[in-house]
């Protein structure tokens, strides 16, 4: 069933799957050939490349059946929690609740692209007032009104303050259609004081005790929305129970990531490893499933890099990646041009580092959600980026601008600043709109450009 | 005395001035281009770290986290050092008791802050006599500048927007040179997010608490989640004042206000002028002139 590690397009995958199949390839019940997901509207993936292994495949069909797999769950009775912008907590909570599931209808930002603008989301948005000023999360708005996409959830909560101005004012927007939010506040963390309690946070930063002590009673403000609508208490056990499988799933990917990035030969492809690092955030609705797509990919990986083999060639150049691209393509690309993704940081990194469990998990939740790369300064996300790019051998770092995020623009600047101060590195930044065919020669030419630099600077 | 710049009408002067300090509300120009050059910011950004760049004597700056932009800011203007910077967590909810404490722990917070430049923490005594000095002068001014006389003339408007830029303060001019007359000022330096008056028994019982009630708890503002308050303001205001077209102003970039227009047009039965700012001021004015022409031309 194994075949040396390729990316291979649509069509490739047309014969690869019939090939497995004949194989006698074992799927879970939302398997299938990727091709259906064309059918069903999702046009991008017929101008991606993809990993050519069963674990990849069935990493898609988990991402691509989502939709269909909340419906699945409404129907079963289950409640869905819509957890907008904090990526990463909420779910932590919801799965901990017995017959609650939770996802993130933020993550409509990926539906142009996916569906090549094929919907009305977008056009729904821009009659709302919500136009290409905007970053591509307006695709949520048309999400929620069309119905089209997924089902309308029975909670909605919003985490609001330090967080980006473009989800804030969506997210209004949405409860000035008539759709109760929860509101929740993130404080801008700030470094403690001279004599101030600190508190030592996820991903090595830290806060003052009194701001992970606010957090933590807005956390208990979602809890009690999460027992009503559980109609079920929530007690410390079943969450610390809800931290441990969390933990599972950043182990499997901590260790996937960790093999991506020091191998010799890059193991698994770019895009493939964005997608399963989104698994993270809220479990793509579904978190036991999650771990085995995730656990299926880390062996995956494990065996080629135990092979050494690989998807790019030895001399692919390293690059770190800032910010998700609105435009999966942008992933493939930087492949196609000799790079490799060593190092990532995509604005959730705090759903990626394990959730203390040495204190209660209330506290250990505030701290997470307070870890959030976007609440502090973005000197602090910069030093975090240098730090992983240290650690992971990375040559190169790569900014990705989100189309109208007003926070982007000048986040990128300092983040490049800092990059370059400390680590020396040369740094390009780009734009990639949700459909990026347009701009794809500029996308290009940028990262032939830095391939390029990296590869004379090896010379010297 | 240390001169504080803040922006934000929910930092209380009061405070800093019963620090021993002087509080000042910048109303930044537009000017030049900002140098060091600022980019990716909105430009009532970037105009108003120009400013604080630019003024002799400043002694320090609050900044507060209602916008991306603003907590950036912080961080464009605390890397410079040039003037100790400080970021004031306002919070974006205020339903909740907890919302309200973080407001409370802010000011506090604040409080050492200005200490630290040299300030003396205030008695209650001199707190409160600070507060209704300020509350009255306030109350005198407002009788001023929010009750027109009878003999007022032109359309009645209200301006609706954030904080302006100095050269913003022409559109007062341009309207009645058009024959319209705002009666309204709903932008952040003007009537709307004036805080409520003090409540004399808190006052007494617990300064602190009524100075953090009188503008936590009563400033109607976009940022704010929910955001209703806002709109019930507006809806007691216009009836009040009887407003017949709303100029709503926003910056370019400036999300949270560019999102309330398409909604606010929803909600009012009254004609709203989008007026844009965008980064040359010198062409929006010439733009904003000839809207607000046809606009009043249309109401007349």
């Amino acid at each position: 069933m194994n075949r040396p590690p390729k990316k291979i397009t649509l069509e490739e995958w047309d014969v690869r799957y019939a090939e497995l199949s004949s194989q006698g390839l074992r799927e879970p019940w939302y398997g299938g050939p990727l091709r259906r997901h064309v059918t069903e509207g999702d046009y991008r993936l017929r101008k991606l490349t993809f990993d050519n292994s069963p674990a990849a495949l069935r990493l898609w069909n988990f991402l691509l059946t989502e939709e269909t797999r909340l419906h699945r769950a409404r129907k079963e009775g289950k409640k869905i929690i819509g957890a907008m912008k904090d990526l990463g907590t909420v779910p932590v909570m919801a799965y901990a609740a017995p017959d609650v599931i939770a996802f993130y209808p933020d993550g409509a930002w990926w539906i142009p692209c996916v569906m090549e603008m094929s919907t009305r989301d977008l056009a729904i948005a821009d009659g709302l007032g919500i136009g290409e000023t905007f970053c591509p999360v307006r695709a949520m708005l048309g999400a929620f009104v069309t119905g089209e996409h997924f089902p309308i959830p029975d909670l909605l909560t919003c985490s609001v303050g330090a967080t980006c101005d473009d989800l804030s004012a969506i997210a209004q927007r949405l409860n000035g259609l008539g759709h109760a939010i929860l509101w929740w506040e993130i404080p801008h963390r700030r470094r403690p004081a001279a004599r101030e309690r600190a508190v030592r946070l996820p991903g090595d930063f830290t806060a003052p005790a009194e701001q992970v002590a606010f957090v933590r009673t807005e956390l208990e403000r979602v809890r009690n929305a999460v027992e009503a609508l559980a109609d079920a208490a929530l007690t410390d056990t079943q969450l610390r129970d809800g931290i441990r499988q969390a933990n599972r799933v950043r182990r499997c990917l901590c260790e996937l990531r960790r093999l991506v990035f020091t191998a010799a030969r890059c193991p698994i492809p770019a895009l493939e490893l964005q997608i399963a690092e989104m698994l993270a955030i809220h479990f793509c609705s579904d978190r036991e499933e999650s771990l085995a797509v995730l656990t299926d990919v880390r062996d995956e990986a494990e065996r080629r890099v135990r092979a050494g083999t690989g998807i790019a060639a030895p001399d692919a150049v390293r690059i770190f990646w800032v910010n998700p691209v609105a435009d999966l393509y942008a992933m493939n690309l930087l492949e196609d041009v000799g790079g490799r993704i060593c190092g990532s940081e995509y604005l959730f990194s705090h759903a990626l580092d394990e959730i203390p469990e040495d204190v209660v998990p209330m506290e250990a939740l505030a701290r997470m959600a307070l870890a959030d790369p976007m609440v502090g300064p973005a000197g602090d996300r910069a030093g975090r980026i240098c730090r992983d790019a240290r650690a992971f051998g990375s040559e190169a770092v790569v900014i990705s601008r989100i189309p109208g995020a007003s926070h982007c623009a000048l986040e990128g600047q300092v983040i490049a600043g800092v990059i370059r101060s400390e680590l020396g590195l040369p740094v390009v930044e780009i734009e990639v709109p949700p459909v990026a065919d347009a701009v794809r020669a500029t996308l290009r030419t940028r990262l032939e450009a830095l391939v390029e630099t990296v590869k004379t600077r090896r010379k010297r | 005395m240390t001169t504080v710049l803040y922006s934000s009408p929910f930092v209380p002067p009061e405070w800093i001035a019963a620090h021993g300090h002087r509080p000042e509300r910048v109303v930044p120009g537009a000017g030049g281009e900002a140098s060091p050059v600022i980019t990716g910011v909105c430009p009532y950004l970037r105009a108003f770290v120009q400013h604080v760049r630019t003024q002799p004597r400043v002694g320090a700056v609050v900044l507060v986290t209602s916008c991306d932009q603003m907590r950036r800011g912080h961080e464009i203007l605390g890397a410079e050092s040039r003037v100790p910077a400080f970021l004031m967590n306002v919070p974006s909810t205020w339903q909740s008791a907890n919302a309200q404490r973080l407001y409370l722990a802010e000011l506090t917070r604040l409080g050492r802050f200005l200490v630290n430049l040299g300030g003396r923490p205030p008695s209650d005594k001199r707190l409160v006599q600070v507060m209704l000095e300020f509350e009255s002068r306030r109350a005198a001014l407002n009788e001023q500048a929010y009750r027109p006389g009878k003999a007022a003339r032109g359309v009645p408007l209200a301006l609706v927007a954030g904080p302006l830029l100095r050269e913003d303060l022409a559109l007062f001019e341009i309207v009645e040179r058009h024959g319209g007359r705002i009666v309204l000022d709903g932008s952040e330096g003007g009537e709307r997010t004036l805080p409520a008056p003090f409540d004399r028994r808190q006052i007494r019982a617990d300064p602190r608490l009524a100075l953090a009630e009188s503008y936590f708890n009563a400033i109607p503002d976009p940022f704010r989640r929910p955001n209703g308050p806002f709109y019930q303001w507006l809806k007691t205001m216009l009836a009040e004042r009887g407003v017949r077209g709303i100029l709503f102003q926003h910056y370019l970039w400036c999300d949270k206000w560019h999102a309330e227009l398409a909604r606010l047009r929803e909600w009012t039965p009254l004609p709203v002028l989008d007026l844009e700012c965008g980064d040359d001021p010198a062409g929006t004015r010439a733009r904003t002139e000839n809207r607000v022409q046809a606009f009043l031309e249309m109401l007349t």
